[in-house]
Order: C-alpha cells, then sequence, then structure tokens
C-alpha cells in the first residue's frame, strides 16, 4: 500500500499540470474564438503556423 | 434565367452582365459592389472564402470614403491610444455572417501593412483592431474592410473594454477547477468508503482525509467565491436571494468536514461540497451562454447613425463627424445615406424612408421645410438638411431612452424557489440547532454527528438545483431550436400570458408581396401584360416590382428603353414603340374607374390590372391556430393602413385590430388591455416596437428584425419563424412541470430524511449518499426536457445554434 505514498502526490503534480495548461489556455484567447479555428485546415495556404501569435500583450499572466 | 450572383446569392437583373474572375473561373455577379467585393478577395487569394462560407454574403455597397475617419476629432470619440504607441478601436461590422466572413475579415486585415492584430468575434459581429498609426490609417482599414463587401461602424471606445472583459474567461476558469476538484475528491471518497467496510487505519483514513481538503479548498474559495460574493450582496442588501443558502450550505459542509478531519470525527463531506459547486458554476455558464446576446442597444444605435456628415461650408463640402454638427449647419445627405442628425429639408423634396424609427414600410415624401429624422434612409437624393436637434435632442435619441426607461420599470420577477430555499435554509438550521440542544442533553457524545446528520442529508442542494437545473435545461433545448431566452424570467411569463399581440408588418407578413390577380382590360393577354410590366419594372427594388418580376419568372424577355422612374407614382417606358405606364390609376390612366393595384396602361387606354397583397408569413396561420387554441386571445397593432390590416386580420381570423398606431398609441393599448387583467405577450419587429415591446408583461422579437428590438425583448425568435412561439410554449409548459416535480421532490425527501437523522438514525456515510443522490434525481429530472416532436407536415427547417461570444451580460 506505501505505493499510494508516490502515486498520490504524482497525480496531484499531474493535476496542477492540467490545471496549469489549461489556465494558459484561456489566458492566452485559446477559448475565446470556437469557431473560426476550425476552418484554418480546410484552407490551402498555411494553417495556425502562417497566423500570428494571437496573444493581446494587456493579458494577464497566468 | 436562373442567375444568381456568385457574391451575394441574389439573383441577377437579365439586363446585368457582369463578371468576375475569381479562382481561375468566371461568375456572375449582380452588381457593381459585389463585383468590386468578390475581384478584390480574389486578388488577396482568400478565394478559399467562397469555398468555406455557409451563407451568402450581403449584397456588397460601393465601397465608400473613409478618409474621414482619419480626423483627429473623429477618433478621439473612437479609438484608444495604447501605451505602445499604437492604437485600437473597435468595429461592428455589418454583414459578418458566419465563420467564414470571421476567416476572411482576418486574413485581410493582417495582410494590411501597418496592421498589428485584429481579433474577430462573430457572435457579436465585432473586430477588434490595433494599428500601427506611422505605418497605415484608420481610414485606409476601413476602406479594407469596405471593399470585401462589410459596413464597418466603429464603436465608440468603451466598448473596447466590453470586449475585453476577463469575466467570461474567469468563469470557464473557475469551472475547471471545480471540475478536476470534484473529481479528485470523488477519488479520494471512493477510498474512504471502501475503508469505511472493509476497514482502515486511522492514519491512512486521515491522509485520504487531508488529500480531499487539499483538493476540496480551491473549489470552495476560489471557484465557490462568486457564491460567497453574492451572499455578501445579498446580505448588505437585505434580500435573501439564492446565494445566500447556497453559500451558507457549502460553507457549512466545509467547515464540518473540516473539523471533523481536524479532530478525526466520523465523516467528511468534501466531495458533496465540490460536486454541488461545480454543478452550480455548470448551470450557471450554460445560462450565460444562452443568454448572451449578439447586439445591444449601443449596437443598433452605431448602426442607425451614423458617424460621419457631408456639412457644407460655403461652397465646398467638409466631411465631419456627426458629433462635430451642431445646430444651424446644413448638411448634404446623399441617396441610401442615413441622416445624421433631425433637421429640416431645404430642397424642393425627396424621399424617406423611415421604417426603422414607424415601421411604416413604404417610403414617405417629404417638402421642403419638412422635419426630417436622425436614423431615417434617404431613398433620393442628394439633399441638403438645415440641422434643428443634434445628439441626445434627436428623436432617435428619445426612442432609446424611452427603451430604456420601459426596461426599469419592468417588474422583475422574484423566484418562487428563492423563497422557499430561503425559508428552509433558516428552517433547517433552526432545526440543526435544536438538534444539538436535544443530544447535548441527553447523551453529548452524539451531538456533533447528529447534527451535521441533519445539515447534511437535508439538502438546501436538491432546493437550490430544482429551478436552474430545469430553467437551463430549457434555455438550452430552445436554444437548439432558434429560440433565444433573454430575460431569466421569460419563460415563466410565457405560460402567464393570457393575449398575444402581434405587430403585422414583418411579424404576420413577410415585406414581400404577392400578386393574386391580374385582370385584362384590354387586347393583350395576361401572360403579355405581366411580361411588359416585368420589363418596365426592371430596376426597381419596390416589393410590387419585385413580386411582378417573380410573377413574369419564365415568360418570354422583354426590353424595355427610356425608363422613367416618377417616385410615388409609377415607372413609364418604351417597350417595342409603345409607350407603357405601369404605376397608380392616377398616373397610368387617370379616367380608369377602380383605383385599386397598379394600373398598365399605353396611349389608348388601360391594359391590365394587377392586384397585389402582403404575403402572410408561411407559418403565420398555424402559429396562430395553435396559440388559439391554447384559448389566448390574439390582436394586432399596427403603423399600417387600416386597409392593409383589416385584409391581415381576415385572413388570419384575428378579430381585434387597431391600424394606425403611433408608438405611444400601442403603448397606451397594451396598458389597456394589462388594466384589464390580461398578461400580456408583445411579438414584433422593428425598431418603433423596441418601447412597445418592453411595456409589454413578454416581448418577443422575430430575428430578422431591427437589432435594437431584439435586444430589449425577453423572447428571440432568431430562426426568423413565427411558429418557434408554440415550441417555447410547449418547452415552457414542460419545465414548469419538471419544475413542480423537482421541488416537490426536494421537499418530499427532506421532510422524510430530515426527523431520520434528527433522531440519529442516518450514519453520515449515508446522509452524504442521500444528499448526493437528490441532486442527482434533480438533475437527471431536468434532462426529460426536449423539444415536442413536430408536426409532421411541418417542414424541416435549419434552426439557429446557441449564439457565442466573449462578451459577458451585465447582471
Amino acid at each position: 500500500m506505501n505505493i499510494i505514498l508516490v502515486l498520490i502526490p504524482l497525480s496531484l503534480v499531474l493535476l496542477l499540470a492540467a490545471a496549469w495548461a489549461f489556465f494558459w489556455g484561456v489566458n492566452h484567447a485559446q477559448f475565446d474564438d470556437l469557431d473560426t479555428p476550425a476552418l484554418l485546415p480546410l484552407s490551402d495556404e498555411g494553417g495556425p503556423a502562417a497566423a500570428p501569435h494571437r496573444a493581446l500583450p494587456d493579458d494577464p499572466p497566468a | 434565367m436562373n442567375r444568381v450572383c456568385f457574391h451575394c446569392a441574389e439573383p441577377i437583373p437579365p439586363d446585368v452582365h457582369l463578371h468576375v474572375v475569381v479562382g481561375g473561373a468566371t461568375h456572375a455577379v449582380c452588381c457593381i459592389g459585389c463585383q468590386a467585393a468578390s475581384e478584390w478577395i480574389g486578388t488577396l487569394g482568400l478565394d478559399d472564402y467562397y469555398r468555406l462560407r455557409a451563407e451568402p454574403a450581403e449584397r456588397a455597397g460601393v465601397a465608400l470614403d473613409y478618409s474621414a475617419w482619419d480626423r483627429a476629432q473623429l477618433q478621439r470619440l473612437y479609438v484608444r491610444e495604447r501605451a505602445d504607441g499604437r492604437r485600437e478601436v473597435c468595429v461592428l461590422v455589418q454583414g459578418m455572417r458566419c465563420t467564414a466572413c470571421s476567416w476572411l475579415i482576418e486574413r485581410a486585415l493582417r495582410a494590411a501593412p501597418g496592421c498589428v492584430d485584429v481579433g474577430v468575434n462573430v457572435a457579436a459581429k465585432r473586430v477588434q483592431l490595433v494599428w500601427d498609426p506611422d505605418a497605415s490609417s484608420l481610414g485606409a482599414l476601413l476602406e479594407r474592410l469596405a471593399r470585401l463587401g462589410y459596413t464597418p461602424h466603429p464603436l465608440d471606445a468603451a466598448s473596447l473594454d466590453a470586449l475585453n472583459s476577463m469575466e467570461n474567461r474567469r468563469a470557464l476558469k473557475r469551472l475547471l477547477v471545480a471540475g478536476l476538484g470534484m473529481m479528485q475528491s470523488m477519488m479520494y471518497a471512493v477510498a474512504l468508503y471502501a475503508g469505511a467496510f472493509e476497514g482502515m487505519d486511522a492514519p491512512t483514513r486521515d491522509f485520504f482525509r487531508w488529500l480531499g481538503l487539499l483538493v476540496c479548498a480551491p473549489v470552495i474559495l476560489y471557484a465557490g467565491a462568486p457564491f460567497f460574493l453574492g451572499a455578501v450582496r445579498e446580505l448588505t442588501a437585505r434580500r435573501l436571494g439564492m446565494d445566500t443558502p447556497v453559500a451558507l450550505a457549502i460553507a457549512l459542509v466545509f467547515v464540518a468536514s473540516l473539523i471533523e478531519t481536524l479532530r478525526g470525527g466520523a465523516q467528511v463531506y468534501f466531495d458533496s461540497a465540490s460536486m454541488f459547486v461545480f454543478l452550480l458554476l455548470g448551470a450557471r455558464q450554460v445560462e450565460l451562454y444562452g443568454r448572451q446576446r449578439a447586439a445591444d442597444v449601443v449596437d443598433a444605435l452605431a448602426r442607425l447613425q451614423p458617424a460621419t456628415a457631408q456639412r457644407r461650408v460655403g461652397e465646398r463640402l467638409e466631411t465631419v463627424g456627426t458629433h462635430e454638427l451642431t445646430r444651424g449647419d446644413v448638411v448634404v445627405v446623399e441617396a441610401g445615406q442615413t441622416v445624421p442628425a433631425d433637421g429640416v429639408l431645404l430642397d424642393p423634396q425627396c424621399l424617406v424612408d423611415e421604417s426603422l424609427l414607424t415601421g411604416e414600410s413604404t417610403p414617405r415624401r417629404r417638402a421642403a421645410g419638412e422635419r426630417l429624422l436622425a436614423g431615417t434612409l434617404l431613398r433620393s437624393g442628394p439633399v441638403g438638411v438645415r440641422v434643428s436637434e443634434v445628439g441626445a435632442d434627436t428623436v432617435l435619441s428619445a426612442i432609446v431612452r424611452l427603451v430604456g426607461r420601459a426596461q426599469q420599470q419592468r417588474p422583475r420577477w422574484t423566484r418562487f424557489a428563492d423563497a422557499i430555499a430561503a425559508r428552509f435554509v433558516a428552517g433547517v438550521l433552526l432545526l440543526t440547532a435544536l438538534t444539538a440542544a436535544a443530544w447535548l442533553a441527553f447523551d453529548p457524545s452524539r451531538a456533533f454527528a447528529a447534527s451535521l446528520a441533519v445539515l447534511v442529508v437535508s439538502c438546501p442542494c436538491a432546493f437550490a438545483l430544482a429551478v436552474p437545473a430545469a430553467t437551463t435545461r430549457a434555455v438550452a433545448v430552445l436554444a437548439r431550436e432558434g429560440v433565444l431566452v433573454l430575460a431569466p424570467d421569460a419563460l415563466e411569463k410565457l405560460l402567464a400570458v393570457t393575449r398575444v399581440v402581434f405587430d403585422k408588418t414583418g411579424t404576420l407578413s413577410t415585406r414581400q408581396m404577392e400578386l393574386v390577380d391580374t385582370q385584362p382590360l384590354g387586347a393583350l393577354a395576361v401572360s403579355e401584360c405581366l411580361a411588359l410590366a416585368a420589363a418596365l419594372e426592371i430596376a426597381s427594388t419596390h416589393p410590387i416590382a419585385e413580386s411582378l418580376r417573380h410573377a413574369a419568372h419564365g415568360l418570354p424577355q422583354r426590353t424595355a428603353t427610356d425608363l422613367l422612374t416618377v417616385a410615388g407614382a409609377g415607372v413609364e417606358g418604351t417597350i417595342d414603340g409603345r409607350r407603357l405606364r405601369l404605376g397608380r390609376t392616377a398616373f397610368a390612366w387617370p379616367a380608369a374607374a377602380d383605383d385599386r393595384g397598379v394600373l398598365l396602361a399605353d396611349a389608348h387606354g388601360p391594359l391590365a390590372r394587377f392586384v397585389l397583397r402582403e404575403q402572410v408569413r408561411a407559418d403565420a396561420a398555424p402559429t396562430l391556430a395553435a396559440l388559439a387554441q391554447d384559448g389566448l386571445a390574439l390582436e394586432i397593432l399596427s403603423g399600417d393602413d387600416a386597409a392593409h390590416v383589416a385584409a391581415i386580420a381576415q385572413r388570419l381570423g384575428i378579430e381585434r385590430w387597431h391600424a394606425r398606431c403611433t408608438p405611444e398609441a400601442k403603448l397606451a393599448e397594451l396598458e389597456r388591455v394589462r388594466a384589464g387583467g390580461d398578461c400580456v405577450a408583445m411579438v414584433g419587429d422593428g425598431i418603433n416596437d423596441a418601447p412597445v415591446l418592453a411595456g409589454a408583461d413578454l416581448s418577443v422579437a422575430l430575428g430578422g428584425g431591427a437589432q435594437l428590438a431584439q435586444s430589449s425583448a425577453d423572447l428571440v425568435l432568431a430562426g426568423d419563424r413565427l411558429d418557434a412561439l408554440v415550441t417555447a410554449r410547449r418547452v415552457a409548459q414542460r419545465t414548469a412541470r419538471v419544475l413542480r416535480q423537482n421541488v416537490i421532490w426536494a421537499a418530499a425527501y427532506n421532510f422524510l430524511s430530515i426527523p431520520l437523522a434528527a433522531v440519529g438514525l442516518v450514519p453520515p456515510w449515508l446522509a452524504a449518499i442521500g444528499m448526493s443522490l437528490s441532486s442527482l434525481f434533480v438533475v437527471l429530472n431536468s434532462l426529460r426536457i426536449r423539444r415536442p416532436a413536430r408536426a409532421p407536415h411541418a417542414p424541416e427547417q435549419a434552426t439557429a445554434s446557441l449564439p457565442r461570444g466573449t462578451e459577458a451580460l451585465p447582471a
């Protein structure tokens, strides 16, 4: 049963990582427009790489 | 002749032969504006737009000159200077319809030199533009947008804040924290339950409890913060709402669990607490999405009142901002432009379209010295106007103020469940105190466990969720059907309604006319007369012209030359050497006896009479029948002529109607029927309806109507279908039923379980399971709310989807 002493802290670390990733996404406008990105792969010339970074400078830090 | 425009998908008049080459293929277009927009899209290499779009574009106007937007006086109101020297503006883009539009706009603007950042929000139809003033100018960027076929309206600087509002992002983060915390604390709770049955040593048990505390604390303190803040607001306002019992329940369960963890007591409830927070936050989020509106009053104003005007200074014209105009200025307004301020007409005469202000669908004639209102559309021009009222003194501004006041006057509906839950929580607290006191007197060792069991088993969660779970589900179901519920109490009111009042134009009738009869008066056959009439009306956009062209569809085409339009009377032209007149009897052949309909005549006498009538919306009759079957009284209030209104009322079987109503008269009539004890729903569109809509118990706007009417409406039928009103009523009925079941269930559960817990028969773990199950029942029962099955003959139509936006709704 001692294995839980390793596994549970590990799960907590993963939980924190997931929460941090989501917060980062929300702060960087990833959830603001849920419609347009679905169309990007359909266009011929370049994918999201062609579009500059969407983050606005006045975003609060994650 | 089935040619439709490549750009806007409207039919191409037969005498137009314009083409555009996009993506290597040649396509036909309907007008210069569409040709320019399409060519420009092709030049930018963005022709993918035509493959991606879901809806055709709006018919493009000829791009106007936007250089006036570079004036500093104008920019001061609209543009914000940022710390890094760049400038930003929020632009309302008319004609943005689907995600392909947003893709097109974003690509086109990003490619512009000097453009730093573009943010497009399709639902709100807004574009946020950031540009470098050294490398580009606002005028150039707006012109670029206009050349794509859209009409940009910059909004004042305050709307930038609304767009940047962080409220929605914060709500999303809270929901995620609650969700993750709930999952984790449930995992630990399962371990604890298993341990309770299988045997678990105290240190391991405490370890899991501390873990539960660790993951539950952020859920309560961060995700649950809105409930605590709301409770504080309610307490300071001395008004017991829903937030107070919710906050109290969360806090009590959490604090009790904390105490039990510290003293090694019998049971902890971290899983219940975090699940409660998550479910409530989820319900709020769905409600928020459902109520987010695409447009608000400011948008409609921006669309109605032009930001710039042509001021005459001596012999020349200068473009100035509308707010720079002062009383006595002379402005020049072109045909197709909007009058910038109230004023007096200087030229002999003109035609104005006041449909957005008065609901009048036919253009009105104004003579010199008569008053023109800001926000009306000029149909003929250019004319000079001497400004008499500006800004807040205009009729338009007064209407907007009227809307605001009417909205404030509306009595707020107080939630029935709120009142119950608040009283219930007070009762439970009293019971808990009694239980604790009684057990302290008999057996102090069991006092804490028993009073905690009372607190937990008595589930204000079920009460708290009973109403929002059902209404949230109803809002989501209706949104899928194209009915947007904008006011929280709209569904309840929809059930209470006893009388439905309809506006006529645009609500019961479409704006089109239909040809019902053609009477030949001369030697020519009916089809020949129709072909001649269609040829004469080829260039007109009037509804009568469109219906005649439609009726002549498929007949051999004739070509008219020397077309001359006499405004307000008719049209004159030559076909095969014969001079023909088409229009009012007084214009075409004054000697004719009957003056109904439209008369076609040549130099020798009348040829045919076309009898037209307003086209009734296809779904109007079944909708009215269904409402009448429900026992609702029906009524028409219209600004139109008595003859038109009576004809429609007769065709639809409505006995009570009023014609020639001003907005004030409509309001007075509404007040009269309301004073008679009726609960009134008003269905309408058009800007003149906005104050009227707000004066009804329940206001319903059709989505095709003016935005201002929508923004003050409780319900919006976004699919532009009247029969959605019946659907909404059916869903509201189901919701009321489910809601009653939920409340009865919550009450019955509590009446049974609380006495058992108080006498110490319910162990805490059972209390926790009971609490979760009672909430779960409420949620699952709410899922039974579905859309009613459609009548088999009703055609399946595309439904509008839930509008999405990033803008938070003011509470």
